[in-house]
């Protein structure tokens, strides 16, 4: 079982769903065949997460083959504790995805189904990537896709270019990244002269302090993009109005940006990650509040998760700029939350949107009279991601605060107040949107959530209490790993 | 780094054919191909002419690999020589002559298939002169003789120049203008060149009593000083005009949107030949002048990066903008070249291989949409997506691979390049290199969107576009399978060609 390659198999399933969306002779099994590669795509992540060890802190189910091998670039994947989750969730959310898009997709359900598995496969190609070539590649590959799906099937009318605005601005955050990767694929050159790109080998050889500096600070703002970090956020709003529900859900759902962060930026460079503390705290505060603030002024659904998004980042990268293990452990149990809650919320105005054809507070008003299920949801998914007691949002936003606290007593009492913004302003336009009395035709003659739409949404909310309750599990699971990350720093 | 080298270059080895094959396979590379030309244009239009002709390229690709097969990469000597001494005939071939051919024949019979599908007049013709043009490639590949490699370039840019004249899609007087920019631009380069030969020759005589246009020959006895530095500059500013690289790109935008709309401009294009010149004979010929020269050469090419792509964003026509994309992108070949790195002269020639390849798919699929549309004008083109999906992918996966994404070999090529700059010139020059190649990520985008994506210009009554053919489905998805393959197996590539890149590096002082 140890040499089994589970994770390569797993990295295979989706782009083999793909490959059979278009081998096979009827286009409209597409969505079929795409929802049984996202299945399997689950099962094989929850068979690699009963394959783990969870006393272990290392990286594990470790395959490494050469790729280039002149180069020193190889195949290597496995996965530790920080990572581990990552799986399951990502198959759990593409499922979600595929299911709402069951009949919101008409044109081209082909290309729109194997675009969708592509980006599964580099999305968990990101979270097991542990060469830093590989990991480019993968993280670069997303871009494939999600312009397209922007540009195709987005809802707004500037669909095209936000596909283009968020491409470009990807393509130039990748730029210090590979030059950050270059920086330490020179600096850990050993003795034969090769380059070096895998991760356990990098990690053991620290660079020279002044040269951290430097990579930090490439990798900042490389990854900072992606989390996005204010004031490098604004493909996000855009996007979120622009794009399809699905892609907005998966964007803010996988904050890969935030993982680049922890996986790399940090125990790449632990010196000047502890020298520069100060500037990744800052940067989460400024985005928490920011994005809160921001938030508050939306009127439409899609844009005030837009920026619900920024804030709640801004708080993770708050966590991991604590650099102690409850710090950690909420950033990444926050994380996996939002990839339940905060899609689940973008799914959500897909299908609101799909419905009343607006997701703006002005043309909604009573939804909740006509779709009682889809508004209760909606909140739950909400108080999950402002952290009630009771969803997995507590725990995660409760570590956090502690650890801000003990760290950094300024940033803690910003996020505090931010944690109040976040209720205000979901709470206000809740009311807005969702109660009242009902002043749109289009709002009366909605239909509810159908069953397809319902039961994936049931297994979110389950998930979301049952790990607001019993939060044990998954800490027990990420902590090995949370204490060599926290090791590394020294 | 540039002041401790030795005033006498290395002197280059070889291996003669009859040690490693049974047959001169350089000379059957040059030969087929002519002989095919010689039958094909025989034929004229009559019947067979064309399947003639693809068999020839079909059968030269074969050629190609069998001398990928014969050549041995662990060793940096030019393999497989073959001299006939009183023609000044002297042919060799290394890891990079091997990658170079392979992609000049694979673009051959993909240039056969496509010519077909776009129904272009007088297919015999065409067909003839197209593997006329190749013959003069694969010499131009093959010979280690200056004087062969400037006779060869004259026989393709003439072919060039009569595709051009008569194959253009526009009128008469535009037609006129776009030959006229070529020859004389090409006729200056030429003329360039031929200068830095003399003076190379010459030196030579001096030294030695006797003419030569033998790079075996010249390498012993190097010209000195200013001679050299003349000569550099000769030899360089008249490949660049065929690469062609910025300051002396004037003709191709003209070319490009003028002249025919994939076959001229792939030949020229495709393989660069430029780059393979200066790989060949002028970093070996005048090793100290690029040695002193080399930080002149990489600062016009970063401008020349930031330059194309800015012109490319002002473009309103999709032929214009891919020519100025060419221009940003061979401006970075260069700087890998001139870091004179192991990794970065390895990254170039990946980069041009890759390149070539990518650019030639880009031009076949415009090409095909101009069969369907009549206009390469980006203001009149839009929603073609929904109707050929295949060759907007294709187009999209050239570009991408011109913009170095992961998963294409543009990335690993650009990789290196980009390892090699940091190394040499540091990291700011480097970012910004990096910088202008997102560019020309943005332009290439931006082109897609307008002439797939965003929705058709309004004309009422026209007919829907014809579907994608069998025909086109083969030519692009063998380029795009060829491109994702060799980006995938990018070891292979970076094996074959290594030991002749390091040796070049090594004359450098490069360890």
């Amino acid at each position: 079982m140890a040499d089994f390659p589970l994770l390569s198999l797993l990295l295979l399933t989706p782009p083999l769903g793909a490959a059979l969306i278009w081998l096979w002779p009827r286009p409209a099994a597409a969505r079929g065949i795409a929802l049984a590669a996202a299945l399997l795509t689950c099962v094989l992540a929850l068979a690699v997460v009963t394959a783990f060890d969870a006393s272990a802190p290392g990286f594990q189910l470790v395959e490494k083959y050469p790729w280039i091998p002149s180069l020193g670039i190889h195949y290597l994947v496995g996965v530790d504790g920080i990572s581990l989750l990552f799986l399951p969730a990502t198959g759990l959310l593409f499922v979600g995805v595929i299911l709402a898009s069951w009949t919101g997709v008409h044109t081209l359900a082909r290309l729109y189904y194997s675009l969708l598995l592509l980006l599964a496969t580099a999305t968990l190609g990101i979270f097991c990537a542990l060469d830093t070539v590989l990991f480019f590649l993968y993280w670069e590959c997303t871009l494939v896709p999600l312009y397209f799906l922007v540009s195709l099937w987005g809802i707004g009318p500037n669909r095209r270019h936000a596909a283009m605005k968020y491409t470009l601005v990807m393509l130039v955050g990748g730029v210090p990244l590979l030059f950050g990767f270059v920086i330490l694929a020179f600096g850990a050159m050993g003795n034969g002269g090769t380059l070096v790109f895998d991760l356990p080998t990098l990690l053991a050889t620290p660079l020279p302090s002044d040269t951290q500096i430097l990579l930090f600070l490439l990798l900042l703002v490389g990854f900072g993009v992606k989390v996005p970090l204010f004031p490098l956020h604004t493909w996000l709003p855009l996007l979120a109005m622009e794009g399809p529900a699905a892609v907005a859900a998966i964007v803010t759902g996988l904050k890969l940006g935030a993982y680049g962060l922890i996986r790399f930026a940090v125990p790449l460079a632990p010196t000047a990650a502890q020298e520069l503390h100060w500037l990744l705290a800052a940067l989460g505060t400024a985005s928490l509040l920011f994005g809160a603030a921001a938030a508050m002024a939306q009127t439409n659904l899609r844009r005030m998760l837009g920026y619900a998004s920024l804030s709640h980042v801004g708080l993770v990268v708050l966590g991991i700029a604590s650099y102690n293990l409850p710090g950690l452990q909420g950033a990444v149990l926050q994380l996996l939350n939002f990839s339940v809650a905060s899609a689940g919320l973008f799914l959500l105005t897909g299908c609101l949107h799909h419905r009343t054809g607006s997701t703006d507070s002005v043309k909604l008003g009573g939804v909740a009279r006509s779709m009682p299920l889809l508004s209760s949801f909606f909140l739950l998914y909400g108080l999950a991601g402002l952290g009630l007691p009771g969803t997995a949002g507590f725990p995660a936003e409760l570590l956090i605060l502690v650890s801000a606290f003990e760290d950094h007593k300024g940033a803690g009492l910003a996020a505090l107040l931010g944690t109040i913004l976040a209720a205000a302003y979901f709470l206000d336009l809740y009311r807005r949107a969702f109660l009242g009395p009902i002043t749109q035709a289009s709002v009366q003659q909605a239909t509810d959530l159908r069953p397809r739409e319902f039961w994936p949404a049931l297994v979110f909310a389950l998930l979301l209490i049952g790990f607001g309750f019993w939060p044990t599990p998954l800490l027990d699971l990420i902590r090995p790993a949370a204490e060599a990350w926290l090791g590394q720093l020294g | 780094m540039s002041t401790h080298l030795a005033h006498v270059p290395a002197a280059l080895s070889e291996i003669l054919w009859q040690q490693q094959a049974g047959w001169p396979v350089l000379a059957g590379l040059q030969l087929l191909p002519l002989l095919g030309a010689a039958l094909v244009l025989a034929l004229g239009e009559r019947a067979g002419a064309v399947t003639l002709g693809r068999i020839v390229a079909l059968a030269e690709l074969g050629l190609a690999l069998l001398l990928y097969r014969h050549i041995d990469a662990a060793t940096p000597a030019l393999q497989l020589a073959e001299r006939i001494d009183w023609l000044g005939y002297h042919a060799a071939a290394d890891g990079v002559t091997a990658l170079f051919v392979l992609l000049a024949a694979l673009l051959v019979v993909l240039m056969t298939l496509y010519g077909l599908v776009r129904g272009l007049a007088h297919p015999g013709r065409l067909m003839g002169l197209i593997l006329l043009a190749e013959a003069a490639v694969m010499s131009m590949l093959a010979t280690t003789n200056l004087l062969w490699f400037a006779l060869a370039s004259v026989v393709e840019l003439a072919v060039a120049a009569y595709l051009i004249g008569h194959w253009s899609t526009s009128t008469e007087d535009n037609r006129q203008l776009a030959v006229t920019r070529f020859l004389q631009f090409q006729g200056v380069g030429l003329a360039l060149l031929a200068g830095g030969m003399l003076i190379l020759a010459w030196g030579h005589a001096d030294v030695t009593g006797r003419w030569s246009f033998d790079l075996f020959d010249l390498v012993k006895a190097p010209a000195q000083g200013k001679f050299q530095s003349a000569a550099f500059f000769l030899l360089f500013y008249g490949l660049a005009v065929r690469t062609p690289l910025f300051p002396l790109h004037g003709w191709l935008p003209n070319v490009a949107h003028r002249g025919t709309v994939a076959i001229a401009p792939a030949l020229l294009l495709g393989v660069k030949v430029g780059i393979y010149g200066m790989l060949r004979f002028m970093l070996p010929l005048t090793q100290e002048a690029v040695a002193v020269w080399q930080p002149f050469i990489v600062g016009f090419a970063m401008v020349g990066v930031f330059y194309a792509a800015l012109l490319a964003f002002f473009q309103t026509n999709l032929r214009r903008l891919l020519s100025f994309a060419v221009v940003s992108h061979t401006s970075l070949i260069v700087i890998g070249l001139f870091s004179l790195h192991p990794l970065g002269v390895a990254g170039a020639v990946l980069l041009s291989v890759n390149f070539g390849l990518a650019a030639t798919v880009m031009l076949f699929m415009v090409g095909f949409v101009f069969r369907r549309t009549h206009t390469t004008d980006l203001v009149r083109l839009g929603g073609l997506f929904e109707r050929i999906p295949f060759i907007a992918a294709c187009f999209l996966t050239g570009g991408l691979a011109i913009a170095g994404m992961p998963g294409t070999p543009g990335f690993d090529a650009a990789h290196l390049v980009l390892e090699a700059a940091m190394e040499r010139f540091g990291a700011l020059p480097t970012v910004a290199t990096a910088l202008g190649n997102v560019t020309a990520a943005g332009f290439l985008l931006y082109a897609f969107q307008k002439a797939f994506l965003a929705p058709a210009a309004a004309s009422e009554n026209a007919p829907p576009l014809e579907r994608t053919l069998p025909m086109e489905y083969l030519v692009g998805g063998v380029a795009v399978a060829v491109l994702l393959a060799a980006g995938f197996f990018f070891e292979s590539w970076l094996v074959l060609i290594e030991p002749a890149t390091q040796a070049m590096a090594a004359r450098f002082g490069a360890e």
